[in-house]
């Protein structure tokens, strides 16, 4: 994965090959959800100083993941990375409720960014196998998800680090895959 | 026409003649590619000599002490190991590309955080950070020799020029519909000209900030362009399997090079413009003539796709680096394999020749940079540190100091 690779996948995807956009706070669990979806080791994983991209064959479908980092000085640049983008995917840490705000304000934020008009956004609510995390539906009443319009949207229950609940997110993905994709 | 004085060249080897004709200030070049510690020092001076009408006999004895002079350059052994001078934390997101000036006392590192920097070779302090560009940073130039100017490809899709001593913002290029990600100088420092993923490349006057021709024909994505030694032609290299050649001063296209079967990674002018070499993700790299636009030779070998050529100064070797994890060097005449550079665990994205053509540096994913003898093919060195993949590296004209640029946001500077 080189500069000439990033080159490639920034490029206008072909029929069958989607840009998918991994975003949501830091320690959110991003990295841990791209590795798992990769079907890589999850044991080191590190804060994100980047971003890190993987293909993932799913459904025919080979699925371009942009994993940015999710620190606070690095937010203001995730919109270096909204450009052709299919599907947004934001993970929340289901179990920190102390910034279940701040991550509201980011996803809102992110749902009004014009770049990524209609494109169609699946929420993962992660971190279920922690014994204090919010229920999807928690989330979704608190993010106030019900009120998005002009989008496919869907929140999805998971545990990145046993692999729970991942799959059934990626089958929607490929289910709604914007028109003149498919 | 009246010979005013001479100026030395070490890389490539040459003799530049500064002269007055018609109250003007010019200079031209003497090329000695093929210069070696043991030439015959007389039959260089009496081939110059016949030549070169600017050298008449009260001269013949400077000229001699200006070979011997190059000679002794070209002797030197160059066993220069490389320690770790410094680590810039340089950037809040990833590198993209490195470059020096040509003295090497200060370079520039460009960024997914939208800024390039200005850094002191020498003290690894920063001097400027050029600010102003709305996305990545991703191709970024001096506008060498000179070295007083910076330009500024960006995914924002447009071009800046900035001063190199002050980071004023000169220009912003605007007119590409896409992101831009290569550029260069022409040598004499008037125009440059931008590549971008809008399939066209244009030309700007850098003086008035205008666009002064557009550059239409790919029909895919442009990733690659170099102007030639004398500044008279352009070559892009594009997605759609092609490298063109174009005319610089009317804009007209010379000859497209068609033959690969992949996308173009790298197109490169020999020194004296007289071939071309593609590298293409087909896993090839090809030879042009550069007048004809004829396909003079195919380098097979590699096993993955290739990811950067390179010649050496004076044209003799060429340098392919490859998703295959290995590099290889090739006698440019004869097209034979010289050396195979087997060792890092990913893949190579840069590779580049020191100014004497005597040792190469490479940049791979497997997050090391390697120093190689191009001639055996023997790793001398392993730059171990940093902590992500390497985008890209550079040679300062001593090659006396290298810089690394990686994917975990720093810069390191080895000497």
């Amino acid at each position: 994965m080189g500069l000439l690779a990033l080159l490639r996948k920034l490029k206008s995807s072909p029929d069958r090959e989607l840009r998918i956009l991994l975003l949501g706070l830091d320690n959110a669990g991003k990295t841990t959800l791209l590795k798992q979806m990769a079907s890589e080791d999850i044991s080191h994983i590190t804060p994100t100083q980047g971003f890190n991209i993987k293909s993932v064959q799913s459904s025919g479908f080979k699925l371009n993941v942009w994993d940015i980092g999710g620190q606070r000085k690095i937010r203001p640049y995730w919109r270096n990375y909204f450009e052709n983008t299919d599907v947004l995917i934001y993970v929340i840490d289901s179990a920190d409720r102390k910034r279940f705000e701040e991550t509201g304000i980011e996803l809102g934020d992110l749902l009004d960014e014009e770049k990524l008009m209609g494109v169609p956004v699946l929420v993962y609510a992660n971190k279920q196998d922690l014994f204090n995390a919010a229920p999807a539906s928690e989330i979704a009443e608190g993010l106030n998800l019900h009120g998005i319009r002009g989008r496919q949207w869907q929140i999805q229950a998971c545990s990145a680090a046993s692999g729970e609940g991942v799959k059934d997110g990626m089958e929607w993905v490929v289910k709604n895959i914007p028109k003149g994709k498919k | 026409m009246k010979l005013k004085r001479f100026l030395l060249r070490y890389y490539p080897p040459g003799i530049i003649l500064e002269y007055e004709q018609g109250g003007l200030l010019k200079t031209k070049a003497i090329d000695l590619l093929d210069l070696r510690p043991e030439t015959d020092i007389d039959d260089v001076v009496d081939e110059i000599t016949r030549k070169e009408p600017l050298i008449t006999p009260s001269k013949v004895e400077q000229v001699r002490k200006l070979v011997s002079r190059l000679q002794e350059k070209l002797s030197q052994t160059d066993d220069h190991h490389f320690y770790l001078f410094k680590v810039l934390r340089a950037h809040i997101l990833p590198l993209t590309n490195v470059a020096f000036n040509k003295s090497g006392s200060s370079f520039i590192t460009g960024s997914y955080d939208r800024t390039c920097k200005v850094w002191d070779t020498s003290s690894g302090e920063e001097m400027h950070t050029l600010e102003g560009h709305r996305n990545v940073v991703y191709a970024i130039a001096f506008n060498n020799p000179y070295g007083d100017k910076i330009a500024t490809g960006s995914f924002d899709k447009t071009c800046k020029l900035w001063s190199a001593e002050t980071g004023k913002c000169y220009h912003t290029f605007r007119g590409h519909a896409a992101e831009i990600v290569c550029l260069a100088f022409n040598p004499q420092s008037t125009m440059i000209a931008t590549g971008s993923m809008d399939t066209s490349a244009k030309l700007w006057d850098i003086q008035t900030g205008m666009e002064v021709c557009s550059l239409n024909g790919h029909s895919a994505e442009i990733i690659s362009l170099a102007f030639n030694t004398t500044g008279d032609k352009l070559i892009t290299g594009s997605f759609d399997h092609t490298v063109s050649v174009w005319h610089v001063n009317s804009g007209q296209r010379l000859h497209t090079l068609i033959g690969h079967k992949a996308e173009i990674s790298s197109a490169q002018f020999n020194w004296d413009c007289s071939l071309i070499a593609t590298g293409s993700m087909d896993k090839k790299c090809k030879i042009w003539d550069a007048h004809t636009g004829q396909c003079v030779g195919t380098l097979s070998g590699h096993d993955d796709e290739v990811l950067d050529v390179t010649f050496d100064f004076t044209g003799k070797y060429l340098l392919t680096a490859s998703a295959d994890s290995t590099a290889r060097v090739y006698n440019v005449t004869t097209h034979q394999l010289i050396s195979k550079l087997e060792g890092h665990e990913g893949e190579i994205s840069k590779i580049t020749f020191n100014p004497q053509g005597t040792r190469v540096l490479t940049a791979s994913s497997d997050k090391t940079a390697r120093v190689w003898d191009h001639e055996t093919g023997e790793c001398k060195q392993v730059l171990e540190g940093h902590t992500d993949e390497i985008f890209s590296c550079a040679f300062n004209y001593e090659g006396t100091t290298m810089i690394t640029g990686s994917k975990d946001n720093t810069c390191r500077i080895w000497r």
